[in-house]
């Protein structure tokens, strides 16, 4: 093993142990904020992993969009909130946790054994192109160029359903209906609730 | 890469239906920002005519030689123009039935369908995917669309408790498919088309571990978007809180789509798990049918119902699926065809009835016959062919079906869609009995109060031509079903993996194998022979 | 070109005629520039937080700091001498885990982009191929640790000025790339080096800021916005927030903000310079005068001026335009937050497409100019 090696080993050990501890912290916290950070960590190192593999367009990406983007998202979401509930305690609620963390562990087992048995067919023969970005960008615009094309739509629909819930709507009736009267349901389903069951 | 060469190469061509539809898109979004609340009284109109539009293209691309287009993302055989037929007609009916409901909500047409319209874009473009990127793009942009559509109501809480029980189950059942593709691409080696995929797995006999748990993944990510039990969690509760337009379109369009998507990757990638994966769906067809069918007889509210039903409903286009044969997926592509019109219908009446009366409480329509009989014989046809009485529709698209199992000796599963068949007539008859039997003093309070009918009010028309359309088509199609017949046998006829694959009559030789004995059971090499 | 000098080579040359091995030269070689980078830009901020107390007298017509070495000029190191010394604060009830982390994750990714700023052909510690990318992607790390500072300190204008502060910098960050975007696509790559090597030969009228006019003004406004300086400041703006996020800090997690804000101020700088003036170049062609003079090109003692005057017009670009920053912050008032969210969103995003859409067309057009 030469220095190169050995660093690249070290780096990946810290990395993964850096993600696991991470992200068990995300699923455990108590504390939604606590999570919401360590979610940040998570992200952080995933890139350093992509950054190990020589991915590191991939890396900055995931730094850009996922830490820049999705988590400061998150946060704001749980900074912005300030509603307080106190949940009633669920009765053996510590049923609920074994029978996830057994369903969890059982599937950690299954996919580790899985991966273990699977002859991956990995190339490692081929070399990683001398300027990664510029075979990424000729992907895109041949043989994926319409799933590129696609995610636009996607955005396009996602951006305008987002000013559609988020914005304050002014419904007509609401201030010109009667003093004393309700005015009309707007933006409800036109069918009346279920009674609830007794 | 020389891009003048590869611009060629494309094929572009083939996706101008979709093409048109984006346009159409973009068109009403603008002249929704330019001219506000104005321009709601053309744009359906125009959304409808852009869907149209792309109906008469694809019906004009029936059958042209060079499907495959952008080097092999997307493949626009008869079989996908089919679906993406069915997934236009649906939106484009929808659109119908959402004018007068948006607009009674209080809520902006606009946007509703922008949104519509680019589910439907994701919709047809799924139905043709077949590479792995473009699948989870295409399902993505159906998907997240179909989220947003059912939260469009936001100051309902039953509407945003939908929306997000529907995000938040979608979302996890979109990373396990994730996986199984991601699976998928590490066991061939970085492949991501479907074709390169099932050369690179070759005939499954290593890896079979990791190769059954790609399958499981992928199948559980498919089910949940055609909602087959026990993936169906999700259903009733978002049936019943969406906007029921929404309703409409996810239980006809987005389930085509799946479908699709089903068809294509289950034979394309999975050819040498084909008694596996049969296995799997045999049993979600036969939990489907049973549990959407006896659940749906407890229901109260017509919406819940309906979600009941169409849980079996899928369950019944399962059976096509399973039974591997040529006849299998033309019945079920049939199915789906008048499956399309019926479900539709029934949704366009209980909309109708919900805007006149504000309730979808089964027993608040007891007497309607009285108030208003053209309104009780198009919800009493659609439920009827829903059922599968003859000489409606859905009785011919069962008899189909049923006659494609029975043939490739699917003995079991044809008797038990029998039962539940007649089971889930049960229910709608229950329905049809309580609209046209009762005496008018034991009509329902709400039936008392019924308003006088009237067309005229914004958007009581297209509900009007939706009610009429779909009516005629499930009387008709039924009848006239010999083209509709043709027509699927060519479209499943022209797909290569559909037929004359070696595994799929071998295992038609052995079907009479116990199922349970497959599972897992890795294929010899001298098997296939 | 000639390539200048290669520092790493002499370095690690001499280190193996002193007798160590290749490996072990490499290994001292390797934190050189880090800690290099580190050193020369704490003393970059010390300076400009000299220039900054000067220039603000001579704004206000005052003298400014006068007695603490000639013309004032310790008194920056002075003001950090006694925020280290002084005691650090943590408030009750702040969570203090969040609360210590929250100012390194402000300064970390800031010292780290200085990873590519170049001052000369080879005078940078890592000419990745990402370049210019690999800024952007650090610097969408630092609102977590504003949000994180401000939440963690238990204090409504710590919280209000965090998640200002975090708003402030997601929204200036898009039209900034958009801006960086369009240069890289006249440069063909992200790289920083190569980005002033297509600004080089034609002096002072090769370089980016005639091809990119309206980019340039969207990248220092986007910039300005970024640092949270007047008028940008609205996180910290005293008068409705005592000090944003800052409002608890003291001592040396006070002096981490404090040195972050002047860090990135100087490396915002350097990029305009990188980006739009032609980073190491000189307005005239170094060759053009060295042809004039007679010097050949391989002129050992043209090629040392060639990288110090290299250094020296970066240094001189970047600080005319802290220069500029430091007027306007006595010039301009403070825009309104929902002023400075419509700014960026309505008006610079917009133009940062347009202005990428017709670089893109100029760039099919008129490829010898804009690098088709």
């Amino acid at each position: 093993m030469n220095l190169a090696e050995g660093v690249q080993f070290v780096s990946f050990i810290i990395l993964a142990v850096l993600v696991i501890g991470a992200a068990l912290g995300v699923v455990l916290f108590d504390k939604i904020v606590y999570s919401a950070f360590l979610l940040g960590g998570v992200f952080i190192s995933i890139a350093g992993i992509y950054l190990l593999q020589n991915a590191d367009f991939v890396a900055a990406a995931q730094i850009l969009v996922y830490v820049g983007a999705i988590n400061v998202l998150i946060l704001f979401a749980i900074m912005l909130v300030n509603k307080k509930e106190n949940y009633a305690p669920i009765p053996r609620r510590w049923i609920r946790k074994g029978s996830a963390a057994a369903v969890s562990i059982g599937l950690f087992v299954l996919l580790s054994i899985m991966l273990t048995r699977t002859h991956w067919s990995v190339d490692l023969s081929v070399a990683s192109p001398a300027l990664p970005i510029e075979t990424i960008g000729e992907h895109l615009f041949s043989d994926y160029l319409l799933p590129f094309e696609l995610a636009s739509v996607l955005l396009l629909m996602a951006l305008i359903g987002a000013v559609v819930l988020a914005r304050r709507e002014e419904i007509e009736g609401e201030t010109t209906a009667i003093v004393g009267e309700l005015p009309a349901p707007a933006l409800e389903l036109p069918e009346r609730p279920r009674e609830p069951v007794a | 890469m020389d891009f003048t060469n590869l611009a060629s190469q494309l094929n572009a061509g083939v996706i101008l239906p979709e093409s048109t539809v984006v346009i159409t898109l973009l068109v009403v979004l603008v002249s929704d920002l330019l001219y506000g609340r104005a321009s709601a009284r053309w744009t359906p109109y125009f959304a409808i005519a852009g869907l149209l539009v792309a109906f008469g293209l694809l019906c004009l691309q029936w059958d042209q030689p060079n499907t495959l287009a952008f080097l092999g993302s997307f493949n626009a055989d008869n079989l996908s123009i089919v679906f993406r037929s069915i997934i236009a007609l649906s939106s484009a009916v929808t659109i119908l039935m959402s004018v007068r409901y948006v607009d009674q909500a209080g809520s902006a047409i606009g946007e509703f369908m922008s949104i519509l319209l680019s589910a439907t874009v994701g919709g047809m473009f799924l139905s043709g995917a077949e590479e792995l990127v473009m699948i989870f793009v295409s399902l993505e942009t159906l998907s997240i669309a179909s989220y947003l559509m059912t939260g469009y109501m936001k100051r309902d809480p039953r509407s945003n408790e939908a929306a997000l029980k529907y995000l938040l189950i979608g979302a996890s059942s979109s990373a396990i498919f994730l996986y199984g593709l991601s699976l998928l691409y590490g066991l061939s080696g970085g492949k991501t088309h479907l074709a390169d995929i099932a050369l690179a797995l070759g005939n499954g006999t290593e890896n079979t571990l990791a190769l059954v748990i790609a399958l499981v993944f992928v199948i559980a990510g498919v089910s949940f978007k055609i909602a087959a039990v026990p993936f169906h969690q999700w259903t009733p509760d978002v049936y019943e809180g969406s906007p029921t337009p929404v309703v409409a379109f996810l239980s006809v369009g987005s389930k085509a789509a799946g479908f699709a998507l089903a068809i294509r990757l289950l034979t394309d990638a999975f050819p040498a798990l084909i008694e596996q994966w049969h296995f799997i769906f045999t049993a979600l067809a036969i939990l489907s049918m049973i549990l959407g069918n006896v659940v749906a007889i407890a229901q109260t509210s017509m919406k819940r119902m309906l979600a009941y039903s169409s849980i079996a409903q899928a369950g019944f286009v399962m059976i096509g699926m399973v039974v591997g044969t040529e006849a299998g997926y033309a019945s079920m592509v049939f199915y789906l065809m008048i499956y399309l019109f019926m479900n539709l219908g029934a949704f366009a009446c209980i909309i109708l009835f919900a805007l006149r009366t504000g309730t979808d409480q089964i027993s608040d329509y007891a007497g309607l016959y009285h108030k208003d009989p053209f309104l009780t014989l198009a919800l009493s046809i659609c439920l009827l062919s829903l059922g599968g009485i003859p000489p409606l529709a859905g009785f011919f698209g069962k008899l189909y079906l049923f006659w494609a199992a029975w043939q490739a000796g699917a003995y079991g599963l044809v008797l038990l869609g029998l039962i539940t068949s007649v089971v889930s007539i049960y229910y709608y008859i229950r329905v049809v009995k309580m609209m046209v039997v009762k005496e008018p003093q034991e009509m329902s309070e709400v039936i008392k109060n019924y308003p006088v009918i009237s067309w005229q009010p914004f958007g009581m028309r297209p509900l009007q031509v939706g009610v009429f359309l779909t009516l005629i088509s499930t009387s008709l199609a039924g009848i006239l079903s010999n083209p509709l017949f043709t027509l699927v046998n060519h479209s499943v006829a022209d797909v290569p993996m559909l037929q004359g694959h070696p595994l799929v009559a071998r295992n038609a030789a052995e079907k009479a194998r116990s199922p349970l004995a497959v599972v897992g059971f890795p294929i010899n090499a001298q098997d296939k022979s | 070109m000639n390539p200048g000098i290669d520092l790493q080579q002499r370095f690690i040359e001499t280190l193996t005629d002193f007798g160590l091995s290749d490996g072990i030269s490499k290994l001292i070689w390797m934190p050189v520039p880090m800690l290099l980078m580190i050193f020369g830009a704490t003393v970059g901020v010390l300076v400009s937080v000299w220039l900054e107390r000067k220039i603000s007298a001579a704004a206000q017509q005052r003298i400014g700091p006068e007695f603490i070495g000639p013309l004032g000029i310790l008194a920056p190191v002075a003001d950090g001498m006694k925020l280290v010394f002084k005691e650090d604060v943590v408030p009750a009830n702040s969570d203090p885990w969040l609360f210590t982390l929250g100012p390194a994750l402000v300064v970390i990714p800031v010292f780290l982009s200085y990873l590519i700023v170049p001052f000369g052909e080879n005078l940078l510690v890592s000419n990745v191929g990402l370049g210019i990318f690999l800024w952007i992607a650090f610097s969408s790390i630092v609102p977590i640790g504003l949000l994180m500072s401000g939440y963690s300190s238990n204090n409504k204008y710590a919280l209000l000025g965090g998640l200002r502060a975090a708003a402030q910098s997601i929204s200036y960050e898009i039209p900034l790339a958009l801006a960086v975007l369009a240069i890289v696509m006249m440069s063909n790559s992200l790289s920083t080096v190569e980005i002033v090597e297509k600004q080089a030969g034609y002096g002072i009228l090769g370089w980016n800021v005639w091809r990119q006019p309206f980019g340039f003004i969207l990248f220092w406004i986007s910039a300005l916005a970024e640092c949270e300086r007047i008028p940008f400041d609205l996180p910290e703006a005293e008068e409705e927030l005592v000090a944003g996020y800052q409002t608890e800090y003291s001592g040396m997690k006070f002096a981490l903000f404090y040195l972050g804000s002047y860090v990135n101020l100087v490396l915002s700088a350097l990029l305009v310079a990188v980006l739009y003036f032609g980073g190491w170049e000189l307005p005239i062609p170094i060759e053009t005068l060295a042809d004039l003079l007679h010097i050949p090109q391989d002129n050992a003692i043209l090629q040392v001026v060639d990288a110090s005057l290299g250094i020296t017009m970066t240094l001189l670009k970047a600080y005319f335009f802290l220069f500029l920053a430091i007027l306007l912050r006595w010039t301009v008032p403070r825009v309104r937050i929902d002023q400075l969210l419509d700014l960026g969103w309505k008006f610079l995003l917009p133009v940062g497409l347009a202005n990428l859409l017709i670089t893109a067309g100029l760039k099919l057009t008129l490829p010898f100019a804009f690098g088709g």
